[in-house]
């Protein structure tokens, strides 16, 4: 059996909503592999953004136990899990979130900073992989001149810049036309291959599907399926 | 890091600029008002020593305990061997001058001789003809003059305007006063009005007449003898440090008292008195000092107030950017830390700004001054017409401290709603963003 990069055992998320509980997720039990390129798919309400939340220590969980790498979330601090998505996630979100006051060098260049790493240190890997997302014309641009493929290109250099083990990416095309949307899943399918970090996606964009390996279903809090391609690139 | 934040807060003028104007206002503002209370309120005791008290006064105790009657046969005698003592012994920052308080008729003749007009005067004798004399300065008398000269040689008199007014005196006239000795005799002598003096005092325009000290000492029979030593501190010394003085000095004398000069009478004993302890000034002066606080606080907290406002609104525009960071792995502390610092880079430059805008407003008040003239005229106050900020160390301190305090007070406050925000929401927040 693989090792797991992520082991979710009997996850349980319950919401207090207007004096009643809300369960977000029921006993979830799943295991997340190093290099996974997936997707958590369902509509609004499956508990689609919960689990990602609750895999990048974003949250916690009622019940149950989220394991990274042997290391069990549950026992970590605040300052803990702050430490651990500094380390080990990288994010990209459905509506890019970049600094808008620094040019995209700055904002690829701001994880190192959080990590107490020198700019001059650092400066080579960040233009290496400005040039991977092929975005070296735009370096000394800033947000507002980009298109919206370009924002979320440096959203994912960003993610990626410090080789986290793990990419969460909510929506990462919601904001994106189709040809942009193609693009930017190739992109991460590439940069998936080149730095050995599992990507993990939830969407509800079929385009989406078309790419991952591994799809999990989900609905009311539920695993539904869980599906994985085969060697002819269909889904068993 | 710092480098970065400094960056951002340049580029996004929303997060800096907001900040640094309220920050320079207030600062400049707690300075020019720091700077002006204490321009009137040390203008005001400046005004009263230099006429009438001395910052520190040397007096013989039968004399000041009952001063109000002027009882000049409790003056106090060896003024030779005390004087010199007194610079020779006390604290070398004090100058010492040596005063004679009088009372008199003035009485005003006419062609023939004859009374045309009388009234009680008070006097200052101090001296006016030495070369080195600084009295002339001290009470700013060239310039104070409206008509005549000041006195160049022994018999002369300068007397408040108003009391020219009064009296209808005219310039190189005779006027005789009538007053008593040191040994209780009627005490007579003429002198020539050789200038009137606009004090910018109600009370002593009304009512004062200066002559020199020999002329007093033989008018009215005073050898070798006066009623004060006044003492004066330079301007920087402060009036919270004359009590510091006045105990050295209280300390110093009693060698002094033992050696007890030859001229003093048997229960002569000279006392030292602060500006403080006279003219009811101490009451004034503590109550200077609580508005003083009083002012700086509300200004203290008006600044926190808006830059906590600021804060608030900063997070608001920045709610992006918090919520990215938290989620990248930057713990709240390191968060709220950034955002102080922020704001202490604000509130120092900030600061800077506005101790140069409010260092020129109080320089520029403290040499040209507000004319008062109309709102103290009719006050007995010894207040000079013109208020006139002070510049001082202490003036920057209480600007900057409130400054610096209230824009990194402010945004801490604002910015501990981060330790609230729940990563959880960062998701969805950022979906709606």
């Amino acid at each position: 059996m693989e090792n797991s990069l992520i082991q979710l055992n009997r996850i349980t998320k319950v919401y207090r909503m207007g004096g009643e509980d809300f369960t977000a997720l029921h006993e979830i039990n799943l295991r997340v592999e190093p290099k996974s390129f997936m997707s958590f798919v369902g509509p609004s309400g499956s508990g689609k953004t919960t689990l990602l939340n609750l895999i990048g220590g974003l949250d916690t969980p009622t019940s149950g136990d989220i394991i990274f790498c042997d290391e069990s979330l549950g026992g970590m601090s605040p300052d803990q899990r702050a430490s651990y998505r500094r380390e080990n996630i990288g994010f990209v979100f459905q509506s890019y979130n970049l600094l808008p006051v620094y040019t995209v060098y700055e904002n690829i260049l701001f994880p190192f900073l959080l990590a107490n790493l020198k700019e001059s240190d650092v400066r080579d890997r960040v233009m290496s992989i400005v040039d991977q997302v092929g975005l070296i014309p735009q370096v000394s641009k800033r947000p507002s001149e980009l298109s919206g493929g370009q924002c979320q290109r440096v959203a994912i250099a960003r993610a990626l810049v410090k080789e986290p083990r793990l990419v969460l990416a909510d929506e990462p095309t919601a904001n994106l036309d189709k040809e942009n949307s193609y693009q930017i899943l190739e992109l991460m399918l590439d940069l998936n291959k080149k730095f050995d970090a599992a990507f993990v996606f939830s969407t509800h964009d079929e385009k989406v599907t078309k790419f991952v390996r591994r799809e999990i279903g989900l609905e009311d809090g539920y695993v539904r399926w869980d599906k994985r391609r085969n060697g002819d690139g269909d889904f068993e | 890091m710092i480098r970065w934040l400094i960056k951002g807060m340049l580029r996004d003028r929303t997060r800096s600029l907001f900040p640094f104007i309220v920050v320079t206002v207030g600062v400049a503002l707690v300075i020019v008002l720091v700077g002006f209370m204490d321009g009137v309120i040390m203008g005001m005791m400046d005004s009263t020593a230099h006429l009438d008290t001395g910052h520190l006064r040397v007096v013989n105790k039968p004399f000041y305990d009952e001063e109000h009657l002027n009882p000049m046969d409790r003056a106090l005698g060896s003024q030779k061997i005390t004087g010199d003592w007194l610079r020779a012994n006390s604290d070398p920052e004090i100058v010492w001058s040596p005063r004679i308080r009088w009372g008199a008729i003035m009485d005003v003749p006419d062609e023939r001789g004859e009374t045309r007009s009388q009234t009680p005067v008070m006097g200052i004798a101090l001296d006016l003809l030495s070369q080195d004399s600084l009295e002339l300065k001290r009470l700013n008398l060239a310039e104070s003059l409206t008509r005549g000269r000041l006195p160049n040689k022994r018999g002369e008199i300068l007397v408040g305007y108003q009391l020219a007014q009064t009296l209808a005196l005219e310039l190189n006239r005779p006027v005789t006063l009538i007053g008593q000795t040191f040994d209780g005799g009627m005490a007579t002598d003429n002198f020539t009005v050789v200038g009137f003096v606009r004090f910018g005092i109600f009370a002593m325009d009304k009512k004062m007449a200066l002559i020199d000290l020999v002329d007093a000492q033989e008018t009215f029979y005073l050898d070798d003898i006066v009623t004060d030593w006044l003492g004066y501190l330079p301007s920087y010394v402060s009036f919270r440090e004359y009590d510091r003085y006045r105990s050295r000095l209280e300390f110093q004398m009693k060698t002094l008292i033992n050696l007890h000069p030859s001229g003093w009478a048997k229960d002569d004993f000279p006392i030292v008195v602060s500006i403080l302890d006279q003219r009811n000034i101490r009451p004034i002066a503590e109550k200077f000092l609580v508005v003083r606080k009083f002012i700086i606080g509300i200004f203290l907290f008006l600044m926190v107030v808006v830059l906590w406002n600021a804060g608030i609104l900063n997070g608001i525009h920045r709610y992006g950017e918090m919520g990215i960071r938290l989620a990248m792995g930057e713990t709240h502390s390191h968060l709220l830390l950034s955002l102080v610092t922020e704001s202490f880079v604000v509130g120092l430059v900030g600061s800077v700004a506005g101790c140069v805008l409010g260092g020129a407003c109080t320089y520029a008040l403290q040499e040209i001054g507000l004319n008062m003239g109309d709102a103290f005229a009719q006050s007995g106050l010894m207040l000079s017409d013109v208020a006139r900020a002070r510049l001082s160390v202490g003036g920057f301190v209480r600007g900057v401290i409130p400054g610096l305090t209230a824009s990194v007070l402010g945004t801490f406050i604002a910015g501990l709603a981060i330790y609230k925000r729940s990563e959880a929401n960062l998701f969805r927040e950022q979906e709606a963003g």
